[in-house]
Order: structure tokens, then C-alpha cells, then sequence
């Protein structure tokens, strides 16, 4: 199967060079991966509301003094928010690496397959961009009692949600493959500077009310990290089966293409 | 092209004298001013990138030139320089104006003209981004507002911190940690979007 | 012998699984004149591109002027001049300072004296104080072609040079390229079928990307061809 399409009856073989197999190991992890990945989500998802502090089967009625801090219920539960919001703003950026990733990949080769790839990570991203902005959103409603504030980490994520849909609008705006598949990449390769920078600015702007994640004394007991491991590591997974899944489709769409005009001539 | 983004400039004041005209004297205009000033900037720069390729493409300009055995990145750095130079001149007619219409009543802090500093970093910034994303823009469909699109997020943290450096040296305020920092941070992206635009140009233009 | 002007070994263009060109390869002697047939979406201008550098082929060598594309694409456009439908030039500049613009970014000495021979040579030079803008279809053509052999190039591509003329400019068109012909080797891309091959010392017949024939024109039986291309381009013969 790898790299060859057998077209029966016609007494052809079609080879081609092919620096994207289909149906290799990676392929063959996908449905694992995206099962495992789930399981793991759903695994944090329990272990959030059941193991992690401060809530262990707590409950708090009306507002209470904790640890020198004002609890209400309300806040208790925004703080599960964070389990998730965090991982799926992590791979949403894990997601556009890949996008960048694949676009230098296309502007050195010119080959098709590459933006297609870059294309995937983007609507992958753009899934999970989403749902950050959406599970942050809760987030600060609950937790600062806002619905938004222009706080720098809040928003170099907007602006990243912004150029992720204008990723694809850029898409829309062009008929021609070839040039729309170097803008796009040219645009997404300037767009992934705010990655970074996104990533990194709670730290550089100690100001910023959004909380510091990674680093060494977090302040994270384990059985806190517990369910954020699973879930960060679940969603992992998820993306990188929903890649295989959509790339093989992808993938599988072209060759039927390329056969169908190799029957026609 | 001078002109007509001079005219809208003026006209974007206009609409400023509307929308400002019921707020009373409560208000404190000088702490705006820097972001009403760089709205002001990024909208007219905005019109006038949209139009920079416009020349090139009417009858194939463009491609007459990829024809010139000449680097491609001398290609950005002069249209970069040129777009620069445009937006430069339409500030220095929208400056004084700006002044007359809004800050006369008050009486700016004496840092003021340090303002100029990140005005010549912010327009550097505008130029080198915005060439590269006209370049893309001109051929496509609905270009004009793809520019925008693409260009406001890609503009703003540099947005964010010219209105910065220029509030604190004009209402007052951090002007050794703030302003600093602001302009730092502006001049940071300027290097790394202007290096990445000349880098990248050659894909974007011969495409 | 001297080596080809033009040189195509293998040449593909191919984005995705549309082949615009499959291996193309072909060897045009210095000072021949190659016309190119084809139906639409045939690579006829893709072909044309690539030539004029403005386009980058996936695979297969190019040479013009004995110069590789790949190699030095610098050197090769400096003997590389193209006319085009589009002027490619500024409509809002007179005739003197376009051709000053592109002979000055061509880098060529004594720009002022050039520009007046090539003024003279497409007989605008009564004109050449007037904006482009003011320009009739026929004289900006012929603005392009001052443009286009201004740096005095070998090999000159032509790509629907003819559409958008009313027949007297055609007339000074085809003069005009039969005046400058000597020592210069052109390509051109048409539609017109009579037209490219009365012009042409050979022919080249492009379908779906591929070479379907390349002859020089005295091996070439006019009616045959014109069977060849009507079967092949599947259309009527102008």
C-alpha cells in the first residue's frame, strides 16, 4: 500500500515519490491515541471535581474563610475551569507549531501536501483556540467577576484567536492554489510570533493578574497536577489523533483525485 | 495618495469632535490622547497601504520589475522606506491639527516631545508589516478589507505599546519604567516583524 | 556550433496533482522564433513564466542564453525581455521617465542615450513628454517593446502580444519586431493561429501540459498542422 495506488483492471501502476504515507504507524496510533485521549480527559474531568483540592467533597455554604481568602462556592467550582482551560490553551498552541511548522516545510518543497498539513493544524487550532477562549472567558466571569479585561495575556490570545480566523479568510480571498498556499503559509509563519509571545508575556509583565502555570513551585499539590497531567496529556493525544484522522482523509482524497485523472487520460 | 490620506486623517478628527462632544469637563482628554492619536495612525495608514500597490498592479508594474535582475528584498526595503515616508508626512500635517482641536484646553506634560520616539518606531513597524501585507492583499478578492483584517491584529501589541509610551509622556506618569519599557518592547517587535517581512518577502512577491 | 538559447530538459510544474507542464524538453537554436499553440490551461503561459523567471519550475533544468535559471536567475534576466498584454508601465509617468525608471533599474550606462535610441526606434519621441495615460493601445505596445529591449536582451518572450490591437497597430507591431530581430531569439504565446505561424521558425504544440509536437516550421505541412492542432486543441482554426 505505502506510496503505490494499484489501479485494477487498467493494468497500471501509478508510483509515487511519497514523503506522505498513508496508512503507516502513525496511522495506526491514531484511533488508539484519540481513544486514550479521551479516557484521559474524561479521567481528569473526575479527578477534578472528586480528588483535586481544595474542594474534596467540600462544601461551603455562602462565603467562608479559607487559608486567609474569602471562598465562595462560586469560585470553588470556576477553579475546575482551570483543568481544562489550561491544557486546551497549551495544545492550541502545540496545534499551531505544527501549522508553522508544515508552512517552512511548504516554502522549502513548494509541495502541495505540506500546506494541506499546515492547513489541518490550523483548523485544529483554530478548534482549540476556541475553546480556550471560551472556558477562559468563564473563567474570568467567575473568577474576577468580569466578563473581559485588555489584561496582556488575555489580550495577545485575542489577538492570536484573530489572525487564526483570518488565517482562513486570507484562504477564502484566493482562487489560486499555489499562490493561496504561499500566502497563507508566509501569513501563519508571521502570525506564530504571538505564540510565543502570548505564551511567555504573564512572565515577562509581572503585572498581569493571569496566573503563572508552568513553573517549578507552581504551588501545585499532586493531587492537583493529577487531573491536569491527564488532561493535558489527554488532549495531546487528541489533537494528534484528529491530525492523523483529518490528514489520512485529506490524504486519501488527493490520491482518488490523482487516479481519477490518471484513468481519464 | 498624500492627499487623500491628509483628508481622511482630518476627517477621522472629525468624527473624534463628534464623539467626544458630550463628555463634559470631567474628562481628563490628555489621558486619551495617546491611543485617540494612534487609532488615528493606524486607520490612515490602513488607507494608505491599501493603495500602495495600486500603482504596480494597474497594468502589471509589478511584474516588470520581478523582471530586473534585483534582489527581491531590495523590493521590500523600498517600498517599505516609501510607505514609511508617506505615513511620516501625513503625521506631521495630522500632529499640529490633532493639537489645535484637542489639546488646547490643557496643557500637556513638558515630556511631550518625547512622543516622537515611539511615533518613529510605530511607524517603522506599520511600514514593514503593512508592506508585506499589501503585497499579499493587492491580488486578492476583497483586498480591502483583508488588509485590515490581517494587519490590526498583527499591528497591535505594537499598538499597545506606542499608546503607552505615548500616554505617560503626555498625561504624566513611569516615564523611566513605563515609557522605557514601552518602547522596548515596540522596538523588539519592529525588529522581529520587519526581519521575518524582509525574509519572507520573496515568497510574497513572486508568488 | 553555438549552444541554444533555450533549453528545456525534463521541465514540470506540478502543484498538488495538477500538472500545469510534464516533462517538457525541447533545444531552440539562438535567433529562431518558437511560436506556442495550445488550448486554454494548456501551460502555454505557465511555460512563459518560467522562462521569464517568474515562476519556479517544480523540476527539469532551464536555460536561456546558455544560462541556467536555477543557477544565476540574475544573469539569465538580464538577457530575458518580456511583452506582455500588460504594459508593465506606470500609467501616471511619461514615456521618458518609464523607460528612465527600468534603465536605471537595469543598472545601464548611459541611460539618457539609450532611452532616446529607443524612443527613436519606436518612433514615439514626439511623445515622450505625454503620460502613458494619454497613450493610445498602439502606442503603449510599442512603449512596452522600447521597454522590454531596453537592456538588449537575447532571447524575448511575447506573451498575447497581440490582443487588445486594432490591425494598423498589429501592422507597426509585427514591423517593428521584424526590425529588431536580428540576433535575438523570441518565444511567443498566441491564440491566433495564422498569425504565430507565419512568424514562427518553429512550432511547438502544447495539451494538457505536455509536449505534443515541436517541429521547425519547414518540416511542417501548414494544413496538417492546422489539422493537428484542430484535432489535438479540439477547436476551429481561426
Amino acid at each position: 500500500m505505502h506510496g503505490r495506488i494499484k489501479i485494477e483492471g487498467k493494468g497500471m501502476t501509478v508510483a509515487k515519490t511519497n514523503k506522505h504515507p498513508i496508512g503507516g504507524l502513525s496511522d495506526k496510533l491514531a484511533q488508539p491515541a484519540l481513544l486514550l485521549g479521551a479516557l484521559l480527559t474524561a479521567l481528569a474531568f473526575v479527578l477534578a471535581f472528586t480528588v483535586a483540592s481544595p474542594v474534596v467533597g467540600a462544601k461551603v455554604n455562602g462565603v467562608e474563610l479559607i487559608g486567609n481568602e474569602m471562598i465562595g462556592n462560586q469560585i470553588l467550582l470556576s477553579q475546575k475551569i482551570f483543568y481544562f482551560h489550561m491544557p486546551v490553551a497549551v495544545v492550541s498552541m502545540v496545534a499551531l507549531t505544527g501549522t508553522a511548522f508544515f508552512a517552512i516545510r511548504f516554502l522549502m518543497t513548494r509541495d502541495a501536501l505540506y500546506d494541506l498539513k499546515a492547513k489541518i493544524c490550523t483548523e485544529i487550532g483554530l478548534v482549540f483556540v476556541i475553546c480556550t477562549m471560551i472556558s477562559g472567558d468563564l473563567w474570568t466571569r467567575f473568577e474576577w467577576g468580569v466578563w473581559w479585561v485588555w489584561e496582556p495575556r488575555l489580550t495577545t490570545y485575542l489577538i492570536l484567536t484573530l489572525m487564526v480566523i483570518a488565517y482562513f479568510i486570507l484562504r477564502a480571498a484566493v482562487d489560486e492554489p499555489e499562490r493561496r498556499a504561499t500566502y497563507a503559509s508566509v501569513f501563519s509563519l508571521i502570525m506564530y510570533v504571538d505564540v510565543p509571545i502570548s505564551f511567555f508575556i504573564t512572565r515577562l509583565i509581572p503585572s498581569s493578574v493571569h496566573p503563572v502555570i508552568m513553573r517549578s513551585d507552581s504551588g501545585m499539590s499532586p493531587d492537583m497536577l493529577a487531573p491536569l497531567m491527564c488532561a493535558l496529556f489527554g488532549f495531546c493525544l487528541i489533537v494528534f489523533g484528529l491530525y492523523r484522522f483529518r490528514a489520512r482523509t485529506e490524504l486519501i482524497a488527493v490520491r482518488v483525485e490523482a487516479a481519477k485523472d490518471t484513468l481519464d487520460e | 495618495m498624500l492627499s487623500s490620506m491628509a483628508i481622511y486623517a482630518f476627517l477621522v478628527l472629525v468624527v473624534y469632535g463628534a464623539a467626544l462632544s458630550q463628555t463634559g469637563s470631567q474628562f481628563d482628554i490628555l489621558q486619551m490622547s495617546g491611543g485617540m492619536l494612534w487609532a488615528l495612525i493606524v486607520f490612515t495608514s490602513l488607507l494608505g497601504l491599501n493603495r500602495s500597490f495600486s500603482y504596480e498592479k494597474e497594468d502589471g508594474c509589478l511584474e516588470g520589475i520581478l523582471l530586473v535582475p534585483l534582489d527581491r528584498s531590495v523590493v521590500f526595503l523600498a517600498k517599505a522606506t516609501s510607505n514609511f515616508l508617506f505615513l511620516l508626512a501625513v503625521e506631521i500635517v495630522v500632529l499640529p491639527l490633532y493639537y489645535f482641536f484637542f489639546l488646547t484646553t490643557t496643557t500637556p506634560q513638558p515630556t511631550w516631545p518625547l512622543m516622537l520616539i515611539p511615533m518613529l518606531v510605530g511607524t517603522i513597524g506599520i511600514a514593514g508589516i503593512g508592506t508585506l501585507l499589501s503585497t499579499i492583499t493587492t491580488s486578492t478578492r476583497g483586498k480591502d478589507v483583508l488588509l485590515a483584517v490581517l494587519f490590526i491584529p498583527l499591528v497591535f501589541p505594537l499598538l499597545y505599546a506606542c499608546v503607552s509610551a505615548t500616554t505617560v509622556v503626555v498625561a504624566g506618569g513611569d516615564i523611566e519604567g513605563i515609557f522605557r519599557n514601552s518602547v522596548l518592547l515596540a522596538v523588539g517587535y519592529d525588529l522581529v516583524m520587519v526581519l521575518l517581512s524582509w525574509v519572507l518577502y520573496d515568497y510574497a512577491v513572486s508568488a | 556550433m553555438e549552444a541554444p538559447a533555450v533549453q528545456l530538459d525534463q521541465l514540470s510544474k506540478v502543484f498538488g496533482d495538477r500538472y500545469a507542464l510534464k516533462n517538457v524538453s525541447l533545444e531552440l537554436p539562438a535567433g529562431s522564433f518558437l511560436s506556442i499553440f495550445g488550448p486554454n490551461g494548456a501551460g502555454k503561459t505557465t511555460l512563459l513564466r518560467i522562462l521569464a523567471t517568474l515562476a519556479r519550475p517544480t523540476s527539469g533544468t532551464v536555460t536561456v542564453a546558455g544560462i541556467s535559471l536555477k543557477d544565476d536567475a540574475d544573469a539569465a534576466r538580464e538577457q530575458i525581455g518580456l511583452i506582455s498584454h500588460n504594459s508593465m508601465l506606470y500609467a501616471d509617468l511619461n514615456a521618458e521617465q518609464n523607460l528612465q525608471l527600468y534603465a536605471r533599474l537595469y543598472g545601464i550606462e548611459n541611460a539618457q542615450e539609450r532611452v532616446d535610441e529607443m524612443l527613436d526606434a519606436v518612433e514615439l519621441s514626439h511623445r515622450r513628454l505625454d503620460t502613458v495615460r494619454t497613450f493610445s493601445r498602439g502606442m503603449t505596445q510599442r512603449l512596452a517593446i522600447a521597454r522590454a529591449l531596453l537592456h538588449d536582451p537575447q532571447v524575448v518572450l511575447l506573451d498575447e502580444p497581440y490582443s487588445g490591437l486594432d490591425p494598423h497597430a498589429v501592422e507597426i507591431f509585427d514591423s517593428l519586431l521584424e526590425a529588431v530581430r536580428e540576433n535575438r531569439t523570441f518565444v511567443m504565446v498566441s491564440h491566433d493561429l495564422r498569425k504565430g505561424f507565419e512568424a514562427c521558425s518553429h512550432a511547438l504544440v502544447l495539451a494538457r501540459g505536455t509536449k505534443v509536437a515541436f517541429a521547425a516550421k519547414e518540416e511542417i505541412d501548414y494544413d496538417a498542422f492546422a489539422a493537428l492542432y484542430h484535432e489535438t486543441v479540439g477547436m476551429g482554426v481561426a
